[in-house]
C-alpha cells in the first residue's frame, strides 16, 4: 500500500492540484530537474512520446504573443498560449508564402515627364504583349446593342447580352460557344451563377435562367421588369431589382424567394454588389446611393452621392471593398470611402456625362463616358482631394459606338470588356488583373470535375443569408454583452444558485472580463496606469452618455454638421464654446487654483500695486 | 510574360498565363493547382470555415451510429462480464440463470456455453489465466473452468453449448458470493460474500479472511489494485469502500459514503485512482491518496448506476444504470456523456470496454451482451489517408468553432428516450429547488452560522483507517 503510493507520488498527475505533501513539491520543484535515470518508466516512456525533430517547430516563438498571465487554470492557460503562438507563426508564414506567388503583374511605364502612358494605344499594347495576352484584345460587331457582358469568377466565360434580345455566353480564350439565344424580347442585364453552367438573364417581364447550353430552367415570375441583376457566389442568392423598385433575393439552391426590399426610391439604375460582405449597392434617380442587407428591410446606409440620376456603381475588390465609386448623370464621378460617408475622397468631371464606372481586380478604375474608356490607377484616386480636378490618366481608349452602357474587368485577366451599341470591345489594360489565382478559390483552368467538385463544395460552405452584413468579420468574434443582466450592482434578486454560470462568476468576484491578450501587449506598469488612466470605466461612460446642458443646441448643431458656413450655427457653436469655458473656469475654482487673470488697464485702480 | 521594349522609353508587360504551368503535362496526371493566401482572394474566410464546422458537427450527428451487434444466449439478465487477459475478443458473460458464455466478439459466436454453470445467478467472472475461467455464484461455490474446446466439442462444426462440461475444481464457500477477483500474477483471488476472502486455487479452503474490525456489512463488489497487486478494494452494502492489503491481511483505509456504490474499477493507467459506480446516480473517481473528496464527479445517469469500466487507455469510462442507458464518459469531463440506448435494451447491469478501447459491450436485464462502438461516428473498416485527413480537418474545425453557439447546439445534441428526458428534467428542477431553498435558508439565519458546502465535500461521510 505504501509503496503504491510512494509510486504514485512520484507520477502525480500534472493538472491535479493536490494540496497534501505540498511541501515535497517545493523542494523537489527547488532541485534541477530530474533527468532520464531518476525514472526508468518516465524515461523509456519519453523517449517515445516525444515530438519527432521533423515536426518539432524550427523558428523561434513569435514575440509579442500574450501570456494570460491572470488565467489561474493551468490548462486552459496552456492552451491559449499555444493557440496564441500558432496564429502569430501563421501569420508569420503568410508572409514567407508571398515568395509562392509566381506570375507577375502587368504594367507599363514610360520613362521621362513628358511622355505619358495614356498616349500609348491599344495596337502599340497588343504588339508588345504575348500572343496569349494579345487575345484579350477583341472587337465583337453584333446587331441589336447596346450590349452588356459579365465574366465569371474564373475570367475564362463571359456571357454578352444585347437590348434587343440577343444572348450568348462563351468560352472567350478558346472561342468555343456555349450557348446564343435570340429570344427577341428587351434584355437588361445578364449575370453567371455560381459557374459558366447556368445563367439568368433579366428580361422583358421576368428574370430567366438558362443552363449552360441555352435550355430555359426557370422562370423567376416574382421578378417583375427585372433591370439589373447580381449573384452573391458565396451565399448562392440571386438578387434582382426591377421598374417598381423591389429589390428581390433568391436562393438559386433551394430555390426560395428569400427576401424583397421595396426601396421606395423608384427604379434603381445601377446596381452591383460587395463581393467582400455581399452588400447590395443600388444607385437611384434621385441622387442617392443605398447599401442593402437582405435581413435589414431598410437600407444599412443611405447616401445622397448625386445631384443627378446615379448612373453606375462599382466597388474597389483591392481595399477589400473600402472604397466606392459612383457616376451620376451629372458628369461627375465619385470615390468615397465606406467607412466614412462625409464627403467624397475624390470627385473628377467626366466628359459627356452619364458614365460607367468600373474597378479592376487590382484597384484600376475604369470610367466610360462620352465616347471613350479612360482609366485611372490606384494612389491617386484614393488620396483625399478637394478640388474637382481629374486624377492622372493611365489609359484611354476611344470607342466611337455611343452610348457605352457596360464596362466588365476580366478576373486574373488585363481585359476590360466594354459593351456599347455596335456590340462589345475588349481592350487590354496592362496591371488591371490579378496575376496569381487560388486554385481553390477561382481556377480559370479547371477541368469537368475540378468544376463539380467546386461546385458541391460551394453549397456544403453556404453561408445563410443572415450572416450578410457590413461587418463580414463579426462572425466569430466575440459577442456584445448583453444589456439586461439579472445582477444589478453585484446584488442579484435571483437566487445564487439560478444564476448563469458568468454571473455566478461575477458575483463571486472570479470572473475574467478582460479581453484575451490585454494586458499581454501591455509590457510595462506605467504604461498600465496611463492606459487606465484614459480609458473609462464602463459606469463613466454610461455616465457620460448624453449627458450636460443644452442638449437641444447640440441636437441642433448635429443636424447642421456640413460643409456650408452658416452664421447661426457658428453663434451657436460659439455660444457652446464660451459656455464649456465658463464652466471648466468654475471647476477650476472650485479645484482651488485660482485663475491668473491677465492684467487689465483697471489694475491700476486697485489697492495694492500690481 | 513578355516584355517587348518596342519603344526604349516605354515598358509594357501584360500578363498572361502560361497554360503549360496549370494545366496537366500528360492525360492523367493530377492539375496543378496554385494558391494565393491574399486575405482578398478569400472573401468569407471565417463565415464559410463556421459553415464548414458547422457541417462538420452535423455530420458527426448523422454518422453517429452506435449500436454493432446482440450477442444472445442468456435466458434471463446478464450479471457479470470480464474479458479475457491476453485477447482482443474474448469475454465472458455470467447470466441470472446461472449460465456462462464465453463470446467471440469478432466473430460474434459463442466459443463455450455453460447452461448450469451454477444454480441461481452467476454473480461474478474473471479469467484465472489465458485458458480458465473462475466464476462464482449464489450456490455458494466457486468454480474453476477450462475456456479450451474439449473433445466432443470438436466434433461438431461450431462451438456450441456444451452442457456437460464440468468445472476443473469446485471450491465451496459457507455463503453466497457477490463477486470475484484473481490476482494478477499469483494463483490467488478474492471473493466477496459477507467478508472478503482470499483463496488459493490449489486449496480448496479460504487461506485468509479480511475484515474492518467493526463492519457487519455484505460485500458487492472486489477488485484487486493492477499496478500494486496485493492491495484490494471493495465496496459494501453499509455505503463503505475498504482497502485490503492481502500481504499485511488486515484492511488499510475506509471510507463511508452518503450512498452505496454498486461497482468499482481501478484506473489501468493510473494505480491510484479508482472509479466507484454510485446508488445516487452518479460515479465518481477517488484518489486513494486523499479519499476525503472525489476528484471527479460524473454527473448524467438519472438512475442508480449498476456497472462502470475504464477503457485500457485510462482517458474514456463507462458506466451503464438502472436507467436501461449506457454512458461513455472522458475522464475527467464530468458532465455530457455519449448516451447509448436501445429500446429493447433494459436495466444495464454489466459494462466493459474492449481491450483495443474501441468498443463498448454492454449486459442488461434482457438477458443479451451488446456491442457497441466506442465513438459512435467512428467508421469502421479502412479509412484511407484521404478520408483520414478529412475527418481530422473534421475534428479541428469542431474543436476550433466549439464556441459558436450553432455548432456547439448540434454538438450536444443527443437523443435520449423520454423518460430519461423526463426524469432528468426533474430531477434538475428538484436539485436546483433543494439549492435554492439551502440558500434561501441561510440568508434568513444569522449570518456565518452555515457555509454551503461544495458538493464534492458532501459525498464522503467518515474516513476510518
Amino acid at each position: 500500500m505504501d509503496a503504491l503510493i510512494a509510486k504514485a507520488d512520484a507520477i502525480r498527475p500534472v493538472t491535479k492540484k493536490r494540496r497534501i505533501h505540498q511541501n515535497e513539491s517545493q523542494k523537489k520543484s527547488g532541485t534541477s530537474r530530474p533527468g532520464p535515470s531518476d525514472d526508468r518508466t518516465l524515461g523509456s516512456v519519453s523517449l517515445h512520446t516525444a515530438l519527432p525533430k521533423s515536426l518539432r517547430p524550427t523558428s523561434p516563438p513569435p514575440e509579442n504573443v500574450p501570456k494570460y498571465g491572470h488565467i489561474q487554470d493551468k490548462k486552459l492557460r496552456a492552451q491559449l498560449t499555444r493557440q496564441s503562438t500558432q496564429s502569430a507563426r501563421s501569420k508569420a508564414l503568410v508572409k514567407d508564402a508571398e515568395l509562392l506567388l509566381t506570375e507577375e503583374a502587368g504594367l507599363m511605364e514610360v520613362e521621362g515627364d513628358v511622355e505619358k502612358t495614356w498616349r500609348i494605344g491599344q495596337n502599340e499594347i497588343v504588339q508588345a504583349a504575348g500572343q496569349e495576352a494579345a487575345q484579350g484584345r477583341k472587337e465583337w460587331k453584333l446587331d441589336g446593342g447596346p450590349y452588356r457582358s459579365r465574366y465569371t469568377r474564373n475570367g475564362r466565360h463571359l456571357a454578352i447580352v444585347g437590348r434587343k434580345g440577343h444572348v450568348a455566353t462563351f468560352d472567350w480564350q478558346t472561342g468555343t460557344m456555349h450557348a446564343e439565344l435570340q429570344l427577341r424580347e428587351t434584355c437588361r442585364d445578364i449575370t453567371f451563377l455560381h459557374d459558366h453552367s447556368h445563367f439568368a438573364v433579366a428580361q422583358q417581364k421576368y428574370v430567366y435562367i438558362y443552363d449552360r447550353d441555352g435550355v430555359e430552367l426557370h422562370q423567376l415570375k416574382s421578378h417583375i421588369e427585372p433591370t439589373r441583376l447580381e449573384f452573391l457566389p458565396y451565399h448562392w442568392l440571386l438578387a434582382s431589382v426591377g421598374n417598381a423598385g423591389y429589390l428581390k433575393y433568391q436562393d438559386t439552391s433551394t430555390g426560395q424567394l428569400l427576401v424583397e426590399h421595396r426601396t421606395k426610391l423608384g427604379a434603381p439604375s445601377a446596381m452591383t454588389q460587395n463581393a467582400h460582405n455581399a452588400v447590395i449597392h443600388l444607385g437611384h434617380a434621385n441622387g442617392t446611393v443605398t447599401l442593402w442587407t437582405p435581413n435589414l428591410p431598410h437600407p444599412a446606409v443611405r447616401l445622397l452621392a448625386h445631384l443627378g440620376p446615379v448612373a453606375s456603381v462599382s466597388v474597389d475588390p483591392s481595399t477589400a471593398g473600402r472604397y466606392m465609386s459612383t457616376a451620376g448623370q451629372d458628369g461627375l464621378v465619385k470615390v468615397w470611402d465606406c467607412r466614412n460617408w462625409k464627403g467624397a475622397v475624390r470627385t473628377w468631371n467626366a466628359r459627356g456625362g452619364g458614365g460607367e464606372v468600373e474597378w479592376s481586380q487590382r484597384g484600376a478604375l475604369a470610367v466610360a463616358s462620352g465616347g471613350s474608356v479612360n482609366v485611372y490607377t490606384k494612389p491617386s484616386i484614393q488620396t483625399p482631394l478637394a478640388a474637382t480636378v481629374s486624377p492622372p490618366l493611365y489609359l484611354t481608349h476611344p470607342i466611337p459606338h455611343r452610348p457605352l452602357t457596360s464596362l466588365r474587368f476580366c478576373p486574373f485577366h488585363d481585359v476590360l470588356t466594354v459593351g456599347h451599341n455596335a456590340g462589345l470591345s475588349s481592350i487590354i489594360v496592362p496591371g488591371s488583373g490579378e496575376p496569381n489565382f487560388d486554385s481553390a478559390e477561382a481556377d480559370p483552368f479547371e477541368n469537368k470535375r475540378a468544376r463539380r467538385e467546386r461546385e458541391v463544395k460551394g453549397l456544403l460552405d453556404k453561408i445563410q443569408p443572415d450572416m450578410i452584413a457590413l461587418d463580414p468579420e463579426f462572425v466569430g468574434s466575440l459577442a456584445p454583452e448583453p444589456k439586461l443582466t439579472t445582477a444589478v450592482g453585484g446584488e442579484p434578486d435571483v437566487p445564487f444558485a439560478r444564476l448563469p454560470r458568468l454571473e455566478r462568476l461575477r458575483v463571486q468576484g472570479k470572473a475574467d472580463e478582460k479581453e484575451d491578450g490585454d494586458e499581454g501587449l501591455v509590457d510595462d506598469d506605467d504604461d498600465d496606469d496611463e492606459a487606465a488612466k484614459k480609458r473609462p470605466t464602463k459606469e463613466e461612460k454610461e455616465k457620460k452618455k448624453m449627458r450636460g446642458k443644452n442638449k437641444t443646441l447640440k441636437r441642433y448643431l448635429r443636424k447642421q454638421r456640413k460643409n456650408v458656413i452658416d452664421p447661426r450655427a457658428l453663434a451657436v457653436r460659439a455660444k457652446l464654446e464660451k459656455q464649456r469655458e465658463e464652466r471648466r473656469k468654475a471647476r477650476a475654482a472650485a479645484a482651488g487654483h485660482a485663475e491668473d487673470r491677465k492684467p487689465s488697464a483697471l489694475d491700476r485702480f486697485g489697492r495694492s500695486a500690481p | 510574360m513578355t516584355d517587348a521594349y518596342r519603344n526604349p522609353c516605354q515598358k509594357i508587360s501584360v500578363l498572361q498565363h502560361a497554360p503549360s504551368a496549370h494545366l496537366p503535362t500528360r492525360p492523367g496526371d493530377p492539375t496543378p493547382t496554385s494558391r494565393n493566401l491574399d486575405p482578398l482572394q478569400h472573401p468569407f474566410a471565417r463565415a464559410r470555415e463556421r459553415m464548414r464546422a458547422l457541417n462538420a458537427a452535423k455530420m458527426e450527428r448523422i454518422f453517429a451510429k452506435p449500436f454493432v451487434a446482440a450477442l444472445e444466449g442468456h435466458v434471463d439478465a446478464v450479471e457479470t462480464m470480464a474479458r479475457k487477459p491476453d485477447s482482443l475478443d474474448m469475454v465472458a458473460s455470467g447470466s441470472w440463470d446461472g449460465g456462462l458464455i464465453l463470446h467471440d466478439i469478432s466473430r460474434r459466436t459463442k466459443v463455450l456455453h455453460v447452461e448450469n454453470a451454477h444454480k441461481g445467478k452467476v454473480t461474478g467472472i474473471c479469467f484465472a489465466d489465458s485458458d480458465r475461467l473462475l466464476s462464482c455464484g449464489v450456490d455458494r461455490n466457486i468454480k474453476l473452468w477450462s475456456i479450451r474446446p474439449s473433445e466432443e466439442d470438436m466434433d461438431e462444426d461450431r462451438a456450441g453449448p456444451s452442457t456437460s462440461r464440468k468445472p476443473l475444481k469446485v471450491f465451496p464457500g459457507k455463503s453466497a458470493f457477490n463477486s470475484i477477483d484473481h490476482h494478477r500474477s499469483d494463483p490467488l483471488f478474492a471473493t466477496a460474500s459477507n467478508m472478503v476472502q482470499i483463496w488459493d486455487e490449489t486449496k480448496s479452503a479460504a487461506i485468509s479472511n479480511l475484515t474492518f474490525p467493526t463492519s457487519t456489512e455484505t460485500i458487492n463488489a472486489v477488485r484487486f489494485n493492477l499496478s500494486e497487486s496485493s492491495v484490494l478494494a471493495s465496496i459494501g452494502s453499509d455505503r463503505t469502500f475498504t482497502l485490503y492489503d492481502i500481504r499485511t491481511g488486515k484492511a488499510e483505509r475506509r471510507i463511508v459514503m452518503q450512498m452505496q456504490s454498486n461497482s468499482l474499477a481501478w484506473s489501468p493507467t493510473f494505480p491510484t485512482t479508482i472509479l466507484l459506480a454510485s446508488e445516487d446516480h452518479n460515479l465518481y473517481t477517488f484518489d486513494i491518496r486523499a479519499l476525503k473528496t472525489p476528484t471527479q464527479i460524473y454527473k448524467a445517469h438519472v438512475a442508480a448506476v449498476m456497472s462502470c469500466d475504464w477503457a485500457p487507455t485510462g482517458t474514456e469510462l463507462v458506466s451503464g444504470s438502472w436507467d436501461r442507458t449506457v454512458r461513455v464518459w472522458r475522464e475527467g469531463a464530468g458532465t455530457q456523456p455519449e448516451v447509448y440506448h436501445t429500446k429493447r435494451m433494459q436495466r444495464v447491469m454489466a459494462t466493459l470496454y474492449t481491450a483495443d478501447a474501441r468498443f463498448v459491450l454492454s449486459g442488461s436485464d434482457d438477458g443479451n451482451v451488446r456491442i457497441w462502438k466506442a465513438h459512435a461516428s467512428e467508421k469502421l473498416g479502412v479509412v484511407t489517408a484521404r478520408e483520414r485527413a478529412a475527418i481530422e480537418y473534421r475534428e479541428s474545425l469542431k474543436q476550433r468553432w466549439k464556441m459558436d453557439k450553432e455548432v456547439d447546439r448540434v454538438q450536444r445534441s443527443r437523443h435520449i428516450p423520454r423518460p430519461v428526458y423526463k426524469a432528468s428534467q426533474l430531477k434538475r428542477t428538484m436539485l436546483e429547488a433543494r439549492r435554492v431553498k439551502e440558500e434561501h435558508r441561510r440568508k434568513h439565519t444569522r449570518a456565518g452560522e452555515t457555509k454551503p458546502k461544495a458538493a464534492r465535500k458532501k459525498i464522503v461521510i467518515a474516513e476510518q483507517t
